[in-house]
């Protein structure tokens, strides 16, 4: 059984007064697997904060279907085995992080001693200890997203499902959210989690979808999204600055592309091109190999080209 | 229903807890405080109605005090949850958007309650160094007016599931004005020769809870004069009044809920 099951969802916003209705949502279908770790990627406005907020209950879906564990969306069982970080996650800013988790823990019925074990072992764990005695309104952005993951985690949620975790995160944060994503993931768990980052997403997951529009593009392996085929190879040699114009200009022809830096060249090579005779041309003329590195489409190639065909992507720019 | 319960009890304390590190709460108790230091200076002007002047500013305190306060902290109740985006974090909880209505609801009720009781226990401190018996009737009229403060509460909430905290908090304090001037609209359908203003009365008896009921001084109610100072309401009344009051607050927080589920939150 899938974690997460949507078919054709269809979310439509309509704006207050006026009644304009503002799609953005169009059908998306896809199904999360039992322990993946599920990106979902979009620019702004593709609907991937539209789809996380249907399926947490914060808005009401206009058309299809969702499932969360065999639970319908929405449902009050569905959020039962959930644990839910929203982007920027804003909180009761006058409670300390113990009464915020001692309230979400009251929220999933948890008796008095769960609830303040689960809490001492999670701020200790988002390395939130020194800090817990102060109200939130003094927590640092980074400081405010390692609460919020360990609210989302207060349930011991068999699915987390995060919105952005790592949007204005300095590398430090970002690191620590990552190793957190990969141990929910050792521990069972399923995550589900949009991002614009995708290195991030690259790294961490098992597949990904692509929305565009409202719409899906792409789902699968990011390894088996992408074209395996090489693009071109980029070659950069040490040549002395010295070195003849004729000789540099040899060289450069051989390449689709060349640009000097001091006592360097660098070239692109077509795909399809003879990187051995320009080697041997380069080495002829002195000059030493520092790289060879065929390049591959990655993920961001992908992610660029579908927003490009899709003329910008935006679904409810507004809504998100 | 225990659980449903028990979400509800963490959405009230939070909602209290919310309001008692509200500085604003401790500016209303200072005014009603404040108020309570007038009503000894103004009593002891007052040269043959000493007591009555004294508990009457007493309990006009409480009231005002209670009812700002209830606007106050009501207008704001659903509205700024949404705003601030905090509303995110719960919802996403197994916890229905009724139990969060109602939770924040009697989180505000307890403030509210908590503060009639302080702003009572600062009449009797006012009386007692006046030298006015604190009578049983006092006791009723406290009652009456904590009950008229929660139908003001709920009021205030039910605004604030659709409406900003500006229009909310007129929209309040009209009804609050309005529903104390029952028996005059009751008078104008009554007596009215105009037809215009007979619908009109009658269409506003009908959508305003009647907090007349709960007013306490110096009226009359079904044609009984109802004042602290000499023969006051029995507690048949007040049990009524409150049932009237109860009645008007849950068919308030339905339509706030009903109203609440029905929002997106984006």
């Amino acid at each position: 059984m899938a974690v997460i099951a949507v078919t054709e969802l269809v979310k439509t916003y309509v704006t207050p007064f006026r009644r304009r209705r503002v799609p953005a949502l169009r059908g998306v279908s896809f199904a999360v697997e039992p322990g993946e770790v599920f990106g979902f990627l979009g620019p702004n406005g593709a609907g991937k904060t539209t789809t996380i907020r249907c399926l947490v209950g914060l808005c009401a879906i206009t058309a299809g279907r969702a499932e969360i564990l065999g639970a319908p969306v929405p449902s009050r069982a569905a959020r039962q085995r959930l644990g839910f970080l929203p982007e920027h996650p804003y909180f009761y800013d006058y409670l300390t992080v113990g009464e915020l988790l001692d309230l979400g823990g009251r929220l999933f019925g948890l008796d008095r001693s769960e609830r303040r074990r689960r809490a001492d072992r999670l701020i200790e764990r988002v390395g939130l200890g020194r800090g817990r005695a102060l109200p939130l309104k003094k927590y640092s952005k980074g400081m405010l997203q390692r609460a919020g993951l360990a609210m989302a985690l207060i349930n011991d949620p068999e699915l987390i499902i995060l919105d952005e975790p790592m949007s204005g995160l300095d590398p430090v944060g970002r690191k620590e959210i990552r190793d957190l994503i990969l141990e929910q993931r050792d521990a069972g768990k399923t995550v589900f989690f949009s991002s614009h980052i995708l290195s991030d997403v690259e790294s961490l997951c098992d597949r990904v979808a692509i929305c565009v529009g409202g719409q899906i593009r792409d789902i699968g392996k990011p390894r088996d999204l992408v074209d395996a085929t090489t693009l071109d190879v980029e070659v950069t040699l040490a040549l002395a600055d010295d070195a003849p114009a004729e000789a540099v200009a040899a060289i450069a022809a051989r390449g689709a592309s060349s640009r000097r830096t001091p006592g360097e060249l660098h070239l692109v090579v077509a795909a399809g091109g003879d990187v051995d005779d320009l080697l041997a041309l380069a080495r002829g003329h002195g000059a030493r190999v520092l790289a060879v590195t065929p390049r591959h489409e990655t993920l961001e190639d992908l992610f660029l080209r579908r927003v490009a065909a899709a003329g910008g992507g935006a679904g409810a720019e507004v809504m998100g | 229903m225990t659980a449903s319960l028990g979400r509800i009890w963490a959405v009230a304390l939070n909602a209290f807890r919310e309001a008692v590190r509200n500085r604003v709460l401790y500016g209303v108790v200072a005014l009603v405080l404040i108020f309570n230091l007038m009503a000894v200076v103004v009593g002891a002007l007052s040269i043959t109605e000493q007591a009555r002047v004294a508990r009457d500013l007493g309990l006009a305190g409480t009231s005002i005090g209670g009812g700002l306060t209830a606007i106050v902290i009501g207008v704001s109740l659903l509205y700024t949850e949404v705003q601030k985006r905090t509303i995110y974090a719960i919802i996403s909880k197994p916890l229905a958007r009724w139990e969060f209505v109602v939770g924040k609801y009697l989180g505000m009720a307890l403030v509210l309650t908590v503060l009639v009781g302080l702003f009572t226990l600062a009449m009797v401190a006012m009386l007692s160094y006046r030298g006015v018996a604190v009578a049983g009737a006092v006791g009723q009229a406290v009652v009456l007016t904590w009950c008229e403060v929660l139908v003001v509460a709920a009021i205030a909430v039910f605004f604030s599931s659709f409406s900003s905290p500006f229009l909310s908090g007129l929209f309040a304090l009209a009804l609050w004005l309005i529903g104390r001037l029952t028996p005059d609209l009751r008078a104008a359908v009554a007596t009215s020769e105009a037809g215009w203003i007979d619908a009109v009365s009658s269409a506003t008896l009908a959508v305003v809870p009647d907090l007349h009921l709960f007013s306490v001084s110096g009226r009359a109610v079904d044609g009984h004069h109802v004042s602290v100072n000499g023969d006051f309401v029995g507690w048949g009344y007040v049990s009524t009044a409150a049932v009237h009051g109860a009645l008007w607050i849950a068919g308030l927080l339905v339509l706030a809920s009903l109203i609440f589920r029905r929002r997106d939150f984006v």
